[in-house]
């Protein structure tokens, strides 16, 4: 089964992204997607190998421009409603491919 | 009474705030004065918002300020602190802010624990909420550790 590649994206890829990473894996889980999510900050997320960024607006904002893999952007990261309304569609999508 | 990941010393209630970086100051200081981080730390803190944007503020009313992991931090540590009155972060849609976190952490892993169970706090509305308006923080110990 194919296994996606995620990172969760914070200002230095030990706090925020943290939480963030924490409530995608609870939703990969309960969606029986397989993945592997780990963290990055905001300036290595780009040099970093993945097929999908989860992060907020702000960074989202910055990042979409300087990446090819999509950008999933949440305002409330504790949100798994909101990550799995705006998530789900993309990684669906991705392991479809 | 302890909860196991803040310390009731580490918490200021109802604090008076002119702006957000005085609030994340305050919240600072707290870890200043532990010896856990320096001024250095709580500048890098409010330095992190100017450049990347107010993304701290990750649930409707409650900020996690941080920086990176640095010589200026000597130990994991976390303050928490709540306005009198609530401040603008600039966030499009968790603004106003009541509850600041400020935490050091020394590397990458150690501080997990900590915000794991922060994480279930953050989930709680109802617990923010009553946090937020709290003035006993045997109060906030009680409910954090709930």
């Amino acid at each position: 089964m194919k296994s996606l590649n995620i990172i969760a994206v914070c200002g230095f890829g030990l706090g925020s992204s943290m939480v963030l990473k924490m409530k995608v894996e609870e939703v990969l889980r309960e969606e029986n997607i397989e993945g592997k999510v780990s963290t990055a900050d905001v300036g290595s997320a780009a040099a970093t190998a993945c097929d999908v960024i989860f992060t907020s607006y702000e960074l989202g904002e910055k990042l979409e421009s300087s990446v090819t893999v999509p950008v999933v952007m949440i305002q409330n990261f504790v949100n798994k409603a909101e990550i799995r309304e705006k998530g789900l569609p993309v990684l669906q999508r991705l392991m479809a491919e | 009474m302890k909860s196991s990941w803040i310390d009731k010393e580490n918490i200021q209630l109802q604090v008076e705030v002119q702006s957000w970086e005085e609030a994340i100051q305050v919240a600072g200081q707290i870890l200043e004065r532990n010896h856990s981080s320096d001024a250095q730390y709580t500048h890098a803190m409010i330095q992190a918002v100017h450049e990347l944007g107010p993304y701290i503020v990750l649930v409707p009313h409650v900020a996690l300020a941080h920086a990176r992991p640095s010589q200026a931090v000597k130990k994991d540590d976390i303050s928490l602190i709540t306005l009198k009155d609530p401040i603008s972060f600039g966030h499009q849609q968790n603004d106003p802010v009541h509850l600041v976190f400020a935490f050091c952490a020394t590397g990458d892993q150690q501080h997990l624990e900590k915000l794991t169970l922060l994480a279930s706090v953050l989930e709680n509305e109802s617990l923010i909420k009553q946090i937020a308006h709290t003035t006993s923080k045997d109060e906030v110990i009680k409910l954090l550790s709930e």
